[in-house]
C-alpha cells in the first residue's frame, strides 16, 4: 500500500494532500478536499453523477485514482458559479427549465454541459444530447435537461403545447 | 373542514415559480446523508451471503478482527444484545421474524451476515473480504413456481404464502363469465424492479450521551422514521431525532429503514461511536428491497356491444424472504375497475415468500391493475372489432354518472377519466394517425398508437393509522419574513417550492419572503411523507388553512393598531392596506415588530407574535384521473422501439406549479418506459441476481425518453384548495399506454405477450413468429392456468334438508387484508331471525341477521381499519362453520371456524 | 465497492514499466484509461498488488498516418482518435467506431490501447482492429513481438498478452482513402456494449469489391473476423450484390451467446439482417456519392 502526495488546482485554489494509491478521485474530492458536491451514484462509471472537470475535460471521478489527478486542474460543481454567487449559464438554464428534482445527478450533468459549452463555439444540440447520454437521471425524465440543452445550444426550447 | 375553496390561478398558485431547492442543489451545496460526518465517526461494511439459501455452519472472524483500523466485527449474536423489531410501513411487526443479520441460515444472495466497523470504508471492505463463512448450501426457492412447489422459505410457517385474500373459487363470477358473449383471458408477468434512486440508502447514527439518538438517514419522512424507530427500538429512555435535508430520490424504497440501517443503529448503540453506512450500488442492486415481480391472470366478460359484464383476477407476487410488507397487494383489486362500469369483479390474491431479496414499495405499488386492464381492453377491442377509444367510451364512468360507487364500494364523486380521454383526442388526431400508420406499413415501417385511461387514489388520510393529515406551522417573523415548518418532505418533489407558493398566495406576501423548512423530526409534526401522492393535496391544504389563520391574525392586529375595520384591511405583497386610506399603509415588518415586541399595544386577549398552525385532514381519498396517448415505431429488423410522441391528458385538480406537476408526470413516465422496455432485476435458477451493476440494470437514458406533451384538465377536488395528487400517476398509466402502442404496431404480426420487459428478443419473437429463446433467455414463466369455465364444485352454500344446530359459541378465522383475524361469535336463532355477538380484541359487537336452513347472513359496520360494512354469508355443517365475508372495497374474505360450545 | 490495496507506480518510460511488470511476476496490472479496469477494481474482481499507471509515458501517445499505414500509440484517448482529422481521412471506419465507445466522459480518459488490450468481446475497438487487419506490438524485458490483432483474443477478457507484456503500438495497414465504412451497432442505449455489432471496410475498384475487412463484436467470446463473408465478397459486382444471400455466410463464423439482454438466436437473426442492410446501404451511398 503506497501513499502519494497530491497537488492540484482545485476550483481555482491550490490544494495539497495525500492519498493511498487505491483511493478514487471521487472519494478524495468528497472526503479529503471537502467537495461534497461530487456525488457518488454507482462507483462503476455508468451513472455520471461524479463527473468533474480535469484539465478541461469532463471525466468520471470514480474511474480515476486520486493520485492520477496530481498536477492537474480540477473543477467540481462548487467551482462553477461566480464569486458573487451568479450562477453559471448552465446552472441558470437548468433552474429556468426545471431540469432537476432530487438534485443528486445534477452536479455531474452541470459539469458535462458547462465543460462543453465553456468554449467560444457553441456545440450543437446533438453533441450535447450525445454527451448527456453519459448521465442517468431517475427523477425528471430528462425533459428540463433537454430544454436546457436546447437553450445552451442556442436554439429554441422546442417546448410543445 | 372539508369545504372546497376554489382557487383560480393565483398570484403564485398555478405559476411556474422557480424552485427554492435549486440554487443549493445546482452548486453542490445540498446536504445528503453522505455529506454528514461526526468527529470520531467510523464506517460500516457488510459481509453478505453469496448463496441464496443455506445453513451457516461456521464463521471465522479472527483475521478480520486483527486487521488494522478495524474496531468491531459483529454477528447476529452480537447485535442481539440490542432488541430491534423491524416493522412494516404500517408499523406492524412482520409475520416472520426479520433478523438484522442472518442467524443460522441465509435466505437470499446478499443477505447480510457480518457487520464490520472500521476507520474508513476501504478498511471495512478489506476486513469484510477476509471473513470466512461456511455454508451448507440448499436448493433455493427463487421463482413464484418454486414458491408454490418448493420447500418452505421460513421453517415453521404453514406454507410459502405470506398473505392471501379473496375467493380462491367463485361460482357466482364463473356463472357470469360463462354467460358473456366475449370472454378474454390473459396473463401478465411483470418483472422485478429496482427502484434505483440515484442516491442509495445510507445512515449516519450518533448516540449522544446516554439519552439521545441522532439519526441522519436518507428517507421519505424524518417524522415517519422517528416514529418507526421509537417503536422498533422500544427504548423509551432515548429521545430520537431524525434528519434528512436533501434526499436523492426514493420512489418507495426509503419508506422505512430495513435490516441494514437497523443493524447500523444497533451497532452504534453497542459501540458508542458515530457510525456511517452508505450503501454502494452493488449492495443496492442485490440487497435493497425491490418491487413488482407479479403474475396475474384476468378473465373479462363482455356483452355483444363491448360492455363489461364481469371480471375475475388472480394475482401472485414474489415478495422475497423479508419483504417490508408481506402483503397480497389488495390495492391492485380495489382499483382494478374503479374507473369503469362493471357489474361484478372478484379476485384471489396471494403474496409468496422466496429466497430473494424482499419487496418494498415502488411508485404506484398497485399499478399492475392499469397494465392488465388497459392492455386487455385493447385486446378485446381488436377481438370485437371496436376502436380502442370506443370501448373505453362505452365503459368509463363519466361525470354524468356520478356520484356513484365502484363495484368494490369506493365512492366516486368527481373522477374524469372519460373527460380526460375526450381532451386527449382534441390534440391527438386518431384518424390522421391511422392514415399515417397505413401509409407507413406500405413502406415497411410499423407505427403503433396506444391509449390508456385510469384513476388513481391520492392524498389518502384517515383510513390507516400512519396515513395522517399534514401540519403547517407558519409565522411572520419580526423581520416581516415568513417561515413555515412543515410535516412534508421532499425527495425531489419540490415541496419547499410548492408549499411556499401556496403560503405566499394565501397569506399575501412575496414568494421570495417565504422560507419552508422540513426534513427534521424536531420541527413540524408527524406526516408519513411522500407515500401515495399525498403531499401536494394535504400539505397544500394545511398551508392554505394555516396561511388563512395567520392572515386573519395580521388583519386583526393591523385593524386594531390602525383603528380600522378588519374588513377594510388587506394584505397584499407583504404590505398592509386599509381600503380608502392609503396613508395607513404599513409594511408587514412594522406590524410584526409590534406583535412580538410591544405587548401593551396588542388588542385585549391577542396572543403575542404572529404565528398560526393547522393540521389538515382531507377527505379519505382524492382521485386523480388521466388519459394518455403514445405513438411508437417498432423496427421490425431489430425489435427496437422508438417512442415518437406521448401526450398526457391529466386532471390533478388545481395545479400549484405546472412545472412541478409536469416534472412528476414525466419522471413517472420515464420509469414506465424503463419498466416496459429496459429494466429487470431478476434471478437465475440458483437465486443469483442477474443485474448487479448499472451495466446490466438498464435505466432509461435521455435518448429513451421523448418530449412529453401535457393537457391539464384541472377539475377542483373536494379537498382544501382543490388539489389532487400527481406523484405516482406516470408510473401507473405509462406502462399500459406504451404496451398498447407496441401491441398496435405489431398487430399485423401477432399478439405481443404481456411479459415485461419487452426486450428486443421478445419483440422479435412476435415479429418472426418463432421462439428466439434458448438456454439463458428462458421462456416466460408459465402463470397458473385458470380453466375457462370452472367445474363449480359445490362448496356453495345450499340449504340442506335438516336444519342445523346454530346456537352456541363459535371460534372463527377470517382471512383479512391484515392477515388472519381470529374471533369468537355467540349465535342464537329464533325462527328465521339470527342474533349474535362477535368477540374480538377490538371489543364486542352485536349483530342481527337471518337464517334459512343452515345458511346464516348478517351485516355489521366496522370503523377499523376503515369504515366498511361486512356482509357475512356462512353455512353451518355439524360443528363447523364456513363461508365468505364481503368487505366492501377490500373484496371478499374466506371464513372458517368450529364450535366451541 | 472500494479497490483492494495495491502499490501504485507511475513509470515515465516503457522500459521502466516493463521492468516493473517483469519484477511483479504476474501480480501487476497496467492502468491505461481505467474506464473498464476501475469498475473491476471497485468490485474487487481485479486485485493486483502493483498498479502500473502508464498515463505519463509520453511515447505511448499519438497518431501517425502515412502511406505505409497508421500507427497509434495505445495511450491515445478515444476522443483524440475521434478528433484527429488525418485519421478521419486515412481510416474513417476507425473514427466512426470510436464514436460508439462508451460515453463522451469515458472517452476523455479511455484509450484505444486499453480497449484493445482488455478484449471485451462486445467492444468496438478490438473488432475494428481485427477488421482493419491491424497488428499490435507487445514489449517486455524479454523483447518485443508483433502479432495480428485477430490472433490476440482467446476469450472474454482473455488475450495472448503475457503478464509482463505491455502493448506499445497499434499499427493499421493503409487502406485507400475512398474505402467504404461498414458500421452498425445494435445496443439498447448509447454507450452500452453491443448486442450485435458489425464493423468493416470495403474497397471498390471498377464496380467490384477488391478488398474487404469485416468483423463482428458481441457475437461470440471474442471479436470475430467474418472470413467467409470477406472471401465471398471479393470480386463481387456491387451493382448485383446479394446482401441477403451473403448474410448466412457472414454469421457462419460467429458463436453468439445468451444473456439476459438478448438471446443467441436474436443475435444471429439480427446479425444477418444488419449485415445485408448495412452492406447494401453503404454501397448505395457510395454509388450515389
Amino acid at each position: 500500500m503506497s501513499e502519494h502526495k497530491i497537488e492540484m488546482v482545485l476550483n481555482g485554489h491550490s490544494h495539497r494532500g495525500a492519498a493511498e494509491g487505491r483511493r478514487t478521485l471521487c472519494d478524495y474530492l468528497r472526503q479529503d478536499a471537502g467537495c461534497t458536491g461530487v456525488h457518488v451514484g454507482c462507483e462503476h462509471g455508468v451513472c455520471g453523477a461524479c463527473t468533474v472537470r480535469v484539465d478541461g475535460q469532463a471525466v468520471r471521478s470514480c474511474l480515476m485514482l486520486a493520485v492520477q489527478a496530481d498536477g492537474c486542474t480540477v473543477t467540481t460543481v462548487e467551482g462553477l458559479a461566480a464569486a458573487d454567487g451568479t450562477l453559471h449559464p448552465v446552472q441558470q438554464a437548468m433552474q429556468d427549465e426545471f431540469a432537476l428534482q432530487c438534485g443528486f445527478c445534477t452536479p455531474g450533468v452541470v459539469i458535462t454541459l458547462a465543460t462543453l459549452t465553456d468554449v467560444p463555439e457553441k456545440p450543437s444540440e446533438a453533441a450535447l444530447l450525445a454527451a448527456m447520454s453519459g448521465h442517468i437521471c431517475r427523477c425528471t425524465g430528462y425533459q428540463g435537461i433537454r430544454r436546457a440543452i436546447r437553450r445552451l445550444a442556442g436554439e429554441a426550447t422546442g417546448e410543445r403545447a | 373542514m372539508n369545504e372546497t375553496t376554489p382557487i383560480a390561478a393565483g398570484r403564485f398558485i398555478g405559476q411556474r415559480m422557480p424552485r427554492k431547492e435549486d440554487p443549493r442543489l445546482l452548486t453542490g451545496r445540498g446536504t445528503f446523508v453522505d455529506d454528514i460526518s461526526f468527529p470520531g465517526m467510523l464506517h460500516v461494511a457488510f459481509v453478505r451471503s453469496p448463496i441464496a439459501r443455506g445453513k451457516i455452519t461456521g464463521i471465522d472472524l479472527s483475521v478480520a478482527r486483527g486487521m488494522p483500523g478495524v474496531h468491531a466485527v459483529y454477528t447476529a449474536a452480537d447485535l442481539a444484545k440490542i432488541k430491534v423489531t423491524p416493522l412494516s410501513f404500517f408499523l406492524t411487526p412482520s409475520e416472520v421474524e426479520v433478523p438484522l443479520l442472518a442467524t443460522d441460515h441465509v435466505a437470499y444472495a446478499g443477505d447480510p451476515v457480518v457487520l464490520i466497523v472500521a476507520d474508513d470504508r476501504y478498511l471495512a471492505e478489506d476486513a469484510a473480504s477476509v471473513v470466512t463463512v461456511d455454508y451448507e448450501e440448499e436448493d433455493p426457492v427463487v421463482s413464484l413456481a418454486d414458491a408454490r412447489n418448493g420447500a418452505l422459505v421460513h421453517p415453521g410457517t404453514e406454507s410459502n404464502v405470506s398473505a392471501a385474500m379473496g375467493l380462491d373459487e367463485d361460482e357466482d363470477g364463473e356463472a357470469l363469465l360463462a354467460g358473456a358473449a366475449h370472454l378474454i383471458n390473459r396473463t401478465v408477468i411483470h418483472q422485478r424492479i429496482s427502484q434505483s434512486p440515484m442516491e442509495t440508502r445510507g445512515i449516519v447514527v450518533s448516540k449522544q450521551g446516554a439519552g439521545e439518538l441522532l439519526v441522519h438517514i436518507t428517507c421519505q419522512s424524518p417524522h415517519m422514521i422517528a416514529r418507526y424507530l421509537t417503536i422498533a427500538l422500544g427504548m423509551p429512555e432515548y429521545s430520537i431525532r431524525v434528519l434528512a435535508k436533501d434526499v436523492g430520490g426514493s420512489f418507495g424504497l426509503k419508506n422505512t429503514p430495513w435490516r441494514e440501517e437497523l443493524a447500523v443503529i444497533a451497532a452504534a448503540l453497542l459501540l458508542g461511536r458515530p457510525l456511517k453506512w452508505i450503501e454502494d450500488r452493488l449492495e443496492n442492486l442485490i440487497s435493497a428491497n425491490q418491487a413488482r415481480e407479479q403474475e396475474m391472470t384476468m378473465r373479462v366478460g363482455f356483452d355483444g356491444q363491448g360492455k363489461l359484464l364481469a371480471a375475475r383476477g388472480e394475482y401472485s407476487s414474489n415478495n422475497g424472504a423479508y419483504p417490508q410488507g408481506a402483503d397480497a397487494n389488495v390495492a391492485v383489486h380495489m382499483f382494478m375497475w374503479a374507473a369503469y362500469k362493471i357489474p361484478y369483479y372478484s379476485f384471489y390474491t396471494q403474496g409468496w415468500y422466496s429466497n430473494t431479496v424482499g419487496l418494498a414499495a415502488y411508485r404506484g405499488p398497485w399499478a399492475l391493475e392499469s397494465l392488465i386492464r388497459e392492455a386487455m381492453l385493447d385486446i378485446a377491442a381488436r377481438q370485437l372489432g371496436i376502436d380502442p377509444v370506443e370501448i373505453r367510451r362505452r365503459n368509463l364512468v363519466t361525470l354524468a354518472d356520478q356520484p356513484t360507487a365502484t363495484t368494490m364500494g369506493i365512492p366516486l364523486e368527481d373522477i374524469t377519466p372519460a373527460e380526460c380521454l375526450e381532451k386527449l383526442l382534441t390534440v391527438l388526431d386518431i384518424d390522421a394517425f391511422r392514415r399515417e400508420q397505413a401509409a407507413a406499413r406500405q413502406e415497411g415501417r410499423h407505427l403503433g398508437l396506444g391509449i390508456a385511461t385510469y384513476i388513481e387514489p391520492t392524498g389518502s388520510a384517515g383510513s390507516m393509522p400512519v396515513m395522517t393529515g399534514e401540519l403547517a406551522q407558519l409565522r411572520v417573523e419580526p423581520t416581516g419574513k415568513v417561515t413555515a415548518t412543515m410535516s412534508t418532505h421532499s425527495q425531489g418533489h419540490g415541496t419547499q417550492t410548492t408549499m411556499a407558493q401556496v403560503i405566499a398566495d394565501r397569506l399575501g406576501v412575496p414568494y421570495e419572503d417565504v422560507t419552508v423548512f422540513e426534513g427534521d423530526s424536531a420541527h413540524g409534526g408527524f406526516g408519513p411523507g411522500a407515500a401515495g401522492s399525498r403531499q401536494g393535496v394535504i400539505g397544500g391544504g394545511a398551508s392554505l388553512k394555516a396561511a388563512g389563520l395567520l392572515q386573519q391574525k395580521v388583519k386583526t392586529l393591523a385593524a386594531h393598531l390602525l383603528n380600522a375595520n378588519v374588513e377594510d384591511v388587506s394584505l397584499e405583497g407583504g404590505v398592509i392596506h386599509v381600503a380608502g386610506s392609503p396613508e395607513m399603509t404599513r409594511s408587514l415588518r412594522q406590524i410584526a415588530e409590534i406583535a412580538y415586541g410591544e405587548p401593551a399595544r396588542l388588542p385585549p386577549g391577542f396572543e403575542a407574535g404572529l404565528e398560526a398552525q393547522y393540521r389538515y385532514t382531507p377527505p379519505p381519498m382524492t382521485f386523480t384521473s388521466a388519459a394518455h396517448g403514445c405513438i411508437v415505431e417498432v423496427d421490425i429488423e431489430t425489435g427496437f422501439v422508438k417512442i415518437l410522441r406521448w401526450i398526457s391528458s391529466e386532471d390533478c385538480g388545481n395545479v400549484i406549479n405546472p412545472a412541478v406537476v409536469e416534472g412528476q408526470i414525466a419522471g413517472g413516465l420515464a420509469q414506465a418506459i424503463g419498466m416496459v422496455l429496459l429494466e429487470e432485476a431478476g434471478y437465475d435458477a440458483r437465486g443469483n441476481p442477474i443485474a448487479v451493476t448499472f451495466k446490466d440494470y438498464l435505466l432509461p437514458a435521455i435518448s429513451d425518453v421523448p418530449d412529453f406533451e401535457y393537457v391539464h384538465a384541472s377539475t377542483p377536488s373536494q379537498s382544501e384548495g382543490g388539489f389532487r395528487g400527481v406523484g405516482e400517476g406516470g408510473a401507473i398509466i405509462g406502462p399500459p399506454t406504451l404496451f398498447n402502442a407496441i401491441a398496435d404496431a405489431l398487430s399485423p404480426f401477432g399478439e405481443v405477450p404481456l411479459t415485461l420487459p419487452l426486450t428486443p428478443t421478445r419483440l422479435l419473437e412476435v415479429i418472426e413468429g418463432r421462439s428466439m429463446t434458448s438456454v439463458a433467455h428462458a421462456p416466460a414463466p408459465v402463470a397458473p392456468v385458470v380453466t375457462e369455465v370452472a367445474p363449480a364444485p359445490v362448496a356453495a352454500p345450499a340449504p340442506p334438508a335438516a336444519p342445523a344446530r346454530v346456537d352456541g359459541l363459535w371460534k372463527m378465522v377470517m382471512a383479512s387484508p391484515m392477515g388472519g383475524q381470529e374471533m369468537k361469535g355467540r349465535l342464537a336463532t329464533e325462527g328465521t331471525t339470527l342474533t349474535g355477538t362477535l368477540l374480538s380484541d377490538q371489543g364486542n359487537q352485536d349483530f342481527a341477521g337471518s337464517i334459512e336452513g343452515n345458511r346464516l347472513k348478517w351485516e355489521m359496520k366496522v370503523t377499523k381499519p376503515v369504515s366498511l360494512t361486512l356482509k357475512y354469508d356462512l353455512v353451518v355443517e355439524g360443528d363447523s362453520i364456513s363461508g365468505k365475508v364481503k368487505m366492501g372495497m377490500f373484496g371478499t374474505a374466506k371464513l372458517t371456524g368450529e364450535r366451541l360450545e | 465497492m472500494k479497490p483492494a490495496p495495491f502499490d501504485y507506480v507511475r513509470p515515465d518510460t516503457i522500459e521502466e514499466a516493463c521492468a516493473v511488470l517483469a519484477e511483479a511476476g504476474g501480480g501487476a496490472q497496467v492502468l491505461a484509461g481505467g474506464q473498464t479496469l476501475m469498475p473491476l477494481l471497485a468490485l474487487r474482481m481485479s486485485q493486483p498488488f502493483i498498479m502500473v499507471d502508464i498515463n505519463r509515458i509520453a511515447v505511448l501517445k499519438g497518431i501517425v498516418t502515412g502511406p505505409e499505414g497508421t500507427r497509434i500509440g495505445p495511450m491515445t484517448r478515444q476522443n483524440e482518435v475521434i478528433a484527429d482529422a488525418a485519421l478521419a481521412r486515412a481510416l474513417p471506419m476507425l473514427v466512426t467506431a470510436a464514436r460508439h465507445v462508451g460515453h463522451h466522459q469515458t472517452r476523455n480518459r479511455g484509450t484505444i490501447g486499453g480497449s484493445i488490450a482488455l478484449g471485451e468481446p462486445a467492444a468496438e475497438m478490438p473488432a475494428a482492429a481485427v477488421a482493419l487487419g491491424a497488428s499490435v506490438t507487445l514489449r517486455s524485458v524479454r523483447g518485443s513481438r508483433t502479432i495480428k490483432a485477430e490472433d490476440m483474443y482467446l476469450g472474454p477478457y482473455a488475450t495472448v498478452l503475457e503478464p509482463d507484456e505491455l502493448l506499445t503500438e497499434i499499427s493499421y495497414p493503409a487502406w485507400p482513402v475512398d474505402s467504404i465504412t461498414i458500421f452498425r451497432e445494435i445496443a439498447q442505449r448509447p454507450g452500452d456494449f453491443a448486442l450485435v455489432g458489425l464493423v468493416g471496410t470495403v474497397v471498390v475498384e471498377n464496380g467490384r469489391i477488391a478488398r474487404a475487412g469485416l468483423a463482428w463484436f458481441g457475437m461470440g467470446p471474442t471479436p470475430i473476423r467474418a472470413r467467409q463473408a470477406e472471401a465471398a465478397l471479393l470480386g463481387q459486382d456491387i451493382a448485383r450484390l446479394d446482401g441477403r444471400g451473403l448474410a448466412e455466410l457472414a454469421v457462419a463464423d460467429t458463436a453468439p451467446f445468451d444473456d439476459h439482454h438478448a438471446s443467441a438466436e436474436y443475435r444471429r437473426t439480427v446479425g444477418r439482417r444488419i449485415f445485408a442492410r448495412t452492406l447494401t446501404e453503404a454501397l448505395n451511398v457510395r454509388q450515389a456519392g
